[in-house]
């Protein structure tokens, strides 16, 4: 794994998760089980209240306060509302395979990243160099987003797109974690 | 599709609690100038209606699966269905979405190495019945991920004790 320089980025609005390197930019953390049985309780319910925790778990309101506030602060927890693609309208949900030509594809990565419609950019091996999932509000917003916006970046060579049509589960619990503004 | 309806306060509230869920019901009340029992209301709403849930979501070094992979999966068209809750039942898969494109199912899983993912795309998915072809890709760096955005599939479960201010 290298760092690739980012220069080009724009610093990340609030819900973004910055891509980064796992592990990496976060100094060394250690977790203990309390931690992760506080981690599971909050997974189970994120707004249970520190004292309903502390009974489940054996342990006083005031231990599982500052195990959160340490977790958090060392950004390696987030307790956060997941709100549904339907909340935000988005109907039309595409993956979309990119093949890259004649430029780096964190360049071209990261020009995408900043696509509002853009909710997911990975580099990945393979065939394809970037894939990426689209949310839409409905098929009209393709010709837009085909048009206009994909087309103002450099170096896609083909887009191969798989239309979302049944999400049958979805569990990311997961994620690089920025800190905090 | 018929969606509930949302309006410009369940919107705000989506969003103060997308950044921190333990926030009380009384700061939420105070910032957006509503009463607690509005807020307690709303936020019951939209968990039943399954467009919230709450849930912790931890860093990379809280455990050892730091790599996403997406694992392309073609299967007969009329097992489609069959085959995708299949893969979604092997428990070691975060994501199932059927697809309409090149293949019919992408699953995502996050994994810790090169091995789990053989064993899970190579031994489990290709051997279920109705698979013809798998492919896999490794995410080597995520550029952007909104994992605050998701598809709730998950049943809620609410329950009352409500949080604090000095939570």
């Amino acid at each position: 794994m290298e760092l690739t320089p980012c220069g080009a980025m724009r610093k990340p609005r609030w819900h973004t998760f910055a891509g980064k390197m796992p592990g990496l930019m976060t100094q060394s953390f250690s977790f203990d089980a309390t931690d992760l049985n506080i981690v599971e309780q909050l997974r189970l319910n994120g707004r249970a209240n520190n004292q309903q925790i502390a009974e489940k778990l054996g342990l006083t309101a005031t231990t599982v306060s500052t195990r959160i506030k340490r977790m958090e602060d060392a950004n390696q927890l987030r307790v956060v509302a997941v709100s549904d693609f339907s909340a935000h309208g988005f109907n039309v949900l595409l993956r979309i395979s990119v093949e890259i030509d004649g430029r780096p594809a964190s360049d071209v990565a990261h020009e995408l990243a900043e696509l509002p419609e853009v909710f997911a950019v990975h580099i990945v091996t393979g065939r394809y160099d970037i894939d990426m999932l689209v949310a839409l509000h409905d098929f009209e917003d393709l010709a837009h987003f085909l048009l206009d916006r994909l087309s103002g970046i450099h170096g896609i060579r083909s887009l191969t797109p798989a239309i979302v049509v049944d999400i049958c589960s979805y569990q990311f619990d997961v994620a690089p974690i920025e800190a905090k503004e | 599709m018929a969606l509930p309806q949302i309006d410009t306060l369940d919107e705000q509230l989506i969003d103060m609690l997308s950044r921190d869920a333990r926030v009380s019901n009384r700061k939420i009340a105070a910032e957006l100038g509503v009463t607690e029992g509005t807020v307690r209301g709303r936020i019951k709403r939209l968990q039943q209606d399954g467009l919230i849930a709450f849930t912790a979501i931890t860093g990379f070094e809280m455990g050892k699966r730091a790599r996403l992979a997406f694992i392309n999966v073609q299967a007969d068209v009329d097992k489609v269905r069959d085959v995708a809750r299949a893969i979604a039942d092997l428990g070691a898969v975060n994501a199932v979405l059927i697809t309409m494109g090149q293949f019919n199912i992408t699953a995502m899983c996050l994994v810790d190495e090169l091995d789990a993912l053989v064993e899970i795309a190579s031994d489990k998915i290709l051997t279920i019945n109705g698979v013809h072809h798998v492919e896999t890709s490794i995410a080597v760096k995520t550029i952007k991920y909104n994992a605050r955005m998701a598809k709730i599939t998950r049943p809620v479960e609410i329950e009352d004790a409500e949080i604090a201010d000095e939570d």
